[in-house]
C-alpha cells in the first residue's frame, strides 16, 4: 500500500511543502527525498531572491552594466524568463522591477509600509540580459533591475522535484508546492492522476476547480493577494506596457502546462490579460490550459480539448 | 441527615456525567474543502464530457500568499 509522506516549511516568502509517494519501508527514502527538495528551495532563493541583498540577483541587480558571475539557477531562470518575455512579446517582462518599486513593492511583503504610489522615471520595457551560459555569467543594461517573481518559483518547484526524485530515485511521484507554485511527477498513492485544487478568490477557503496532472506544473497569479498601497489599492502585477500596476485582466487565472515555470510566466502574462487575449493566447499555444476567473461570473476553462486528457479541468459543482 | 447525602451525592454524580460529556465531545470536523464532489468538464475532440470526482486534491493553488507566522 502506497502514502504519501509530506513536509511543510516556510520558504522563498510563502508557505511550501513536498511530498513523495512512498511504498512500506521507505520512509527513510522519503525523509532523504524532502529534505533534498527543501535544499534546492534554500539554493534556488539564495540565487534568485531580490529581498536577499547577497543573493546572485541581487548582485546582479546592483551592477547593471557589468559581468557579474551568477549561480547556475539564475543563469536558467534568465535565460527562461527571456524566452517568455520573446514568446510573450513582452507581456511578460522581467524587467519591471523598476516599475514595481515605484509602485510601492519595494521589499518583502510583510514588510511593506503604506506609502503612495509613484512613476519610475525613465523606465522602459524590454531592457536587454545578456548571458555567457559558457562563463556563467550575465549582464543587465545599465539602468534595470530584474524581479523573477513571475517565473522564479515555478522555477524553484521544478527544480526541488528533480532534486527530490534524484535523492530518492525508487520513489513512485511526488509533488513540490510552493505557494500556490506547484510541480508534479510520477504516480500517486492511488495511482490517479496529481489532483489539484484551485482556490475560489471570492469565497476563501473553498475549492473552484481541480485539476488532474499526470505531470508537468500549475500556478496561479492575481490580483487578490498580496495588495498593498493606501487601503490595499495596488497589486504586485504591472503591465510592461504602462509601466504602472495592471488595469485589465481577470481577478486570478490558473495555468497548467508541462512545466512549472512555464506555466508560472504564462499565469504572470494572462493575469493582465482581457479574456479575448487570453483566448488568442491559448490557441496559439497548445501545450498550455487555464482557468482564467473574470472579476464576475463563472470561471472560464481555456486551452486545447485533446491535451485535456492529460490536464482535466474540473468545475465544482 | 440521610436525604442530604442523597442530595450530595446526586449534584456530584451530576457533575461527573457533565465532566465525561464535555471532555469526550468533538465537535464535528469540517469536510475538507477539496473532497467535495466535483464534475470534470473535460473537452475531447472538442466534446464536453461530465465526470463525477469525490477523491480529495493533493495541494492548492492560488495566488501565491505571504508565508503564515
Amino acid at each position: 500500500m502506497s502514502l504519501l509522506e509530506q513536509v511543510e516549511w516556510r520558504a522563498v516568502g510563502t508557505t511550501c511543502s513536498a511530498a513523495v509517494t512512498t511504498g512500506s519501508g521507505e520512509e527513510q527514502r522519503a525523509r532523504v527525498a524532502l529534505s533534498a527538495a527543501q535544499a534546492e528551495v534554500a539554493a534556488c532563493e539564495g540565487e534568485l531572491s531580490r529581498f536577499d541583498p547577497a543573493s546572485d540577483l541581487s548582485r546582479l541587480n546592483a551592477s547593471a552594466g557589468e559581468w557579474v558571475s551568477v549561480g547556475p539557477r539564475l543563469l536558467e531562470t534568465l535565460r527562461l524568463a527571456v524566452a517568455a518575455r520573446e514568446d510573450t512579446a513582452g507581456r511578460f517582462d522581467p524587467t519591471v522591477l523598476p516599475a514595481l518599486v515605484a509602485a510601492g513593492y519595494d521589499r518583502s511583503f510583510e514588510l511593506l509600509e503604506e506609502r503612495p504610489a509613484t512613476r519610475a522615471d525613465g523606465w522602459r520595457a524590454g531592457s536587454a540580459i545578456e548571458l555567457d551560459e559558457a562563463r556563467g555569467r550575465a549582464r543587465l543594461e545599465p539602468g534595470t533591475a530584474v524581479d523573477l517573481g513571475g517565473i522564479g518559483k515555478g522555477y524553484a518547484a521544478r527544480r526541488a522535484l528533480d532534486a527530490m526524485l534524484a535523492a530518492a530515485p525508487d520513489l513512485a511521484g511526488g509533488l513540490v508546492d510552493l505557494g500556490g507554485d506547484i510541480a508534479v511527477r510520477g504516480e500517486t498513492p492511488d495511482g490517479g492522476p496529481w489532483r489539484i485544487a484551485v482556490a475560489d478568490p471570492r469565497r476563501p477557503g473553498e475549492t473552484l476547480a481541480v485539476l488532474a496532472l499526470a505531470a508537468g506544473g500549475v500556478a496561479t497569479s492575481g490580483r487578490d493577494a498580496r495588495r498593498f498601497g493606501p487601503s490595499g489599492s495596488l497589486h504586485h502585477l504591472i503591465d510592461p506596457e504602462t509601466g504602472e500596476p495592471a488595469f485589465a485582466g481577470p481577478l486570478t487565472v490558473t495555468v497548467a502546462a508541462s512545466d512549472a515555470a512555464e506555466a508560472e510566466a504564462h499565469a504572470t502574462t494572462l493575469a493582465i490579460a482581457s479574456l479575448e487575449e487570453a483566448r488568442a493566447h491559448l490557441a496559439a499555444r497548445p501545450a498550455l490550459s487555464a482557468l482564467y476567473v473574470p472579476h464576475a461570473g463563472p470561471p472560464i476553462p481555456l486551452g486545447n480539448p485533446p491535451l485535456a486528457r492529460e490536464r482535466l479541468v474540473v468545475i465544482a459543482s | 441527615m440521610q436525604r442530604v447525602w442523597i442530595v450530595v451525592l446526586s449534584v456530584w454524580a451530576m457533575l461527573a456525567i457533565v465532566a465525561v460529556l464535555a471532555w469526550s465531545y468533538r465537535p464535528p470536523a469540517p469536510l475538507p474543502a477539496s473532497a467535495a464532489q466535483t464534475v470534470v468538464v473535460k473537452g475531447t475532440n472538442g466534446k464536453q464530457q461530465l465526470v463525477t470526482v469525490s477523491a480529495p486534491a493533493h495541494a492548492t493553488t492560488a495566488t501565491s500568499a505571504v508565508a503564515r507566522p
